[in-house]
């Protein structure tokens, strides 16, 4: 009997499994009350808003613009070298030195964004100043700028190449590459996509300064059929930076070689000392509508008073932003760029500091003057639920000061077209009712 | 050292406690979810043992571990305890749409126990109301000017429970009477939730929140044995509003039915009773509540072969209170073994029950497994 009732209990609860959810037959068979759910745009709960600029100078930014588009900007990169040794010492540990005669240069640059559809995408190689530093302006780099260019280079061309990937190749260079006639390079990075491309120098174009102390700067220029813009990856890019590298021969004296007076080649890359862009027209300065970009950045302040209504009682599921631009961003339709609303953690004005995840996007596009939509859906929903959160974020280009590029939205100044926050949430629902 | 052995009524004792802290006050006490009762207070619960389930309800009014009535607790000779479950798989179709749904629950539980020679006190839990049900909607609503598909999901989970204590005496041989107070308490766990084919844009909603049911009763029943063979009873029973509080506010106060019914047995020999009962319940005076109907009731039942080893069935029919239209009803028949062990200090009982119930724009096929364990120490 003991093993009976033991089987019975085990039986039930093996079928204490629930199923109670059946499609609805509403209204007859549904509760009462329903999930209704508004929609609406509060036009007038962004407030006190504001620019800033000075966030981050173009010599810190993590890319640098070449373009050249009439009429709109035109955008030169540059960037200097550290100090190049005259003497090496030819065996390890030994204090006797030699001289080194260079043979040759290379100078890179990583294309980090092209356009795609341009055709005779040319980089110019211009030498400039070593002395060009935070204080160039383009109007103090024009003369070198202006010059006969060192070197020059067609992107496209190169591209066209068949890819060099012979086992050699790809033990010097790590990849395939393409040359042409003139020995310039190209390699495609497989991971990211980007292009680098080599310039080679001899002497004469790239000479060893003993008064500079072996320091040279290079500037470039971009030139296309049309729309002639392109972004060149910057020391605080990482790996993409400007690369500069050295060839040259030594001679062993035979007082201290086992092989007498024989000659060694090698190669030496020095450290970028400093990169920049200068443009012009530069960015204008701020005005009473919501800059964002430009150089040096400008970030906009939106402080948002958020309605009594969507604290209580209700569940957000969208949220977005909408900003009606002043006039339509002008440039290559390849200089599209993000911009990215962070939550202010705390309200300190032009310093508040904010939250490392942006709370939503979107990409302004050149010669587009379309309203913008951002998505807040989640930094809103937060603020619908803690009361005591600092209810502002801040709206900043990404990367910040790697481009010309700058919009300008409506503040709240202008009552037409000021910011609105466009709010669709799910009313509570009446629990408890039948 | 001598070791003490647990005598039988402390393993009642500590069977009961242990059965209390895992049903309440869970919605687990829930009897039995129909779709008629989401648009209303809930789904009435039996208020039957195994024993009385399995003879349609015809023997409730005249089994003690039954809790329709008071009075009959006056025939427990021995503190005892009995327990009900079921496991329900239930058909649903609504306007054509088919489903299907399961679920288990303890819908009663009577503890009682003489006081004196002609008193009785007892006991117990049963379901009020079954509010456990969940809904899912599919539509398509027009967003920010996009057609935007939707689906939504509102699921309750609970009951309101009837928590019984009650006295009965027994006035004179033929007679006893019986009263009880009632507690009707319980919660749902609630939550609706609607979510957007479109994830990328919009956020799933989603609102939980608990009810609390609160309201009392009382309830009166007599039981008087016309022969020694024919027995009959009636009873009353009046509630207070039932109060639905969320987060400590009152959101709804309904009143509940005054209920009143009566029945007979017949004991047609040593091995056979036959027995049947009516039930009224003015359901319709729940004013909150548009499509609210007053009840009738009805059950007939047998139970035959020996007191040990009984064979029983039962038929039963009547209306729910809640529906669209007309008056929904509900049919049914059922059948059950019961079995005693321990030389007559347990009983398991187990049956299965068969339930159509109609209404207008929704057909329910029921199945319910039945099982019941009544212990006398």
């Amino acid at each position: 009997m003991t093993r009976q009732l033991a089987c019975l209990f085990l039986l039930v609860a093996a079928a204490c499994t629930e199923n109670a959810t059946a499609p609805g037959d509403c209204p007859n068979f549904c509760p009462t009350d329903s999930i209704a759910i508004r929609d609406t745009i509060f036009i007038s709960v962004i407030e006190r808003d504001s620019s800033f600029r000075g966030y981050v100078p173009s010599y810190a930014a993590e890319a640098m613009t070449a373009a050249d588009l009439p009429g709109v900007v035109d955008s030169r990169p540059f960037f200097t070298t550290d100090t190049m040794i005259r003497r090496v010492a030819p065996k390890v540990g030994d204090t006797t030195t030699v001289p080194i005669s260079v043979d040759s240069s290379r100078v890179r640059f990583v294309i980090v964004r092209r356009p795609k559809n341009t055709t005779n995408l040319r980089l110019r190689l211009y030498q400039l100043p070593v002395a060009a530093d935070s204080t160039a302006t383009f109007a103090s780099l024009d003369p070198a700028f202006t010059a006969t260019p060192v070197d020059s280079l067609n992107v496209n061309e190169l591209l066209g190449l068949p890819a060099i990937g012979d086992t050699q190749t790809v033990r010097l260079w790590g990849d395939s590459i393409r040359v042409d006639a003139a020995g310039h390079v190209l390699q495609i990075n497989r991971l990211d996509s980007t292009i680098a491309v080599y310039f080679n120098l001899d002497t004469l174009q790239a000479p060893l300064s003993d008064a500079d102390t072996g320091r040279i700067a290079w500037g470039v220029r971009v030139a296309a059929d049309s729309f002639a813009s392109v972004t060149l990856g910057t020391r605080e890019s990482g790996g993409n930076a400007p690369l500069m590298r050295w060839f040259f021969h030594y001679t062993i004296p035979d007082t201290v070689s086992a092989t007498p007076d024989s000659v060694v080649h090698a190669d030496r890359a020095v450290a970028t000392r400093f990169d920049n862009f200068v443009f012009n027209p530069p960015t204008p300065p701020l005005d009473s509508n919501l800059a964002v970009g430009g150089v040096p950045s400008a970030r906009a302040l939106l402080r948002v008073a958020m309605p009594a209504s969507l604290h209580d009682s209700v569940d957000v599921v969208r949220a977005t932003l909408i900003l009606v631009p002043v006039n339509a961003v002008q440039g290559a339709p390849s200089d599209s760029f993000k911009v990215e609303a962070h939550p202010a953690l705390t309200d300190l004005g032009a310093k508040s500091p904010t939250g490392t995840t942006a709370a939503g996007s979107t990409f302004i596009h050149i010669g587009s003057a379309d309203t913008v939509k951002i998505e807040l859906t989640n930094l809103v929903r937060s603020w619908s639920l803690d009361t005591t959160a600092t209810t502002a974020f801040i709206l900043g280009q990404v990367p910040e000061a790697a481009s010309y590029t700058e919009i300008r939205f409506y503040s709240s100044r202008a009552p037409a077209f000021r910011p609105g926050l466009r709010v669709t949430y799910v009313k509570r629902f009446r629990f408890g009712e039948p | 050292m001598t070791v003490g052995r647990s005598d039988g009524r402390t393993a009642v004792v500590i069977g009961v406690l242990t059965l209390l802290a895992a049903v309440w006050p869970s919605g687990r006490l829930a009897a039995q979810d129909s779709q008629f009762g989401i648009r209303g207070l809930g789904t009435p619960g039996k208020w039957e043992s195994v024993r009385a389930r399995t003879t349609g309800g015809a023997f409730a009014p005249f089994d003690a571990f039954s809790p329709l009535t008071d009075a009959v607790l006056a025939d427990v000779r021995r503190m005892s305890a009995s327990m009900t479950s079921g496991t329900s798989w239930r058909s649903v179709d609504a306007s054509g749409t088919q489903s299907s749904l399961k679920s288990t629950r303890f819908p009663a539980l009577v503890i009682a126990g003489p006081v004196t020679r002609r008193i009785v006190v007892g006991g117990g839990f049963t379901t009020y109301l079954d509010r456990s049900f969940g809904v899912v909607i599919h539509d398509t609503i027009t967003l920010r000017g996009v057609q935007q598909p939707i689906t939504d999901e509102i699921t309750s989970d609970g009951a309101i429970s009837d928590l019984r204590i009650a006295v009965a005496a027994r006035l004179h041989s033929r007679l006893a009477l019986g009263v009880g107070l009632h507690r009707i308490t319980g919660s749902t766990r609630v939550n609706a939730k609607r979510s957007f084919a479109d994830t990328l844009n919009y956020r799933t909603s989603t609102a939980r929140d608990e009810v609390a049911y609160g309201g009392t009763g009382g309830s009166a029943s007599l039981l008087f044995d016309v022969t020694s063979d024919v027995r009959v009873a009636g009873w009353f029973r009046a509630d207070s509003k039932l109060r639905a509080d969320v987060g400590g506010h009152t959101v709804a106060e309904n009143d509940l039915p005054l209920m009143y019914g009566a029945g007979v047995q017949w004991r047609a020999g040593a091995q056979a009773t036959v027995a049947g009962n009516v039930t009224w319940r003015n359901w319709g005076a729940v004013q909150s509540i548009a499509n609210s109907h007053d009840t009738f009731n009805w059950s007939l039942g047998a139970e035959i072969g020996a007191p040990a080893s009984p064979f029983r069935f039962g038929l039963r029919g009547g209306q729910l209170p809640f529906g669209v239209g007309k008056t929904p009803t509900e049919v049914g028949f059922s059948g059950g073994l019961g079995r005693q062990f321990s030389g007559g200090r347990g009983r398991l009982d187990i049956g299965l029950e068969r339930l159509q119930r109609s209404g207008t724009g929704l057909n329910e096929r029921v199945w319910t497994f039945l099982l019941g364990l009544t212990v006398r120490p």
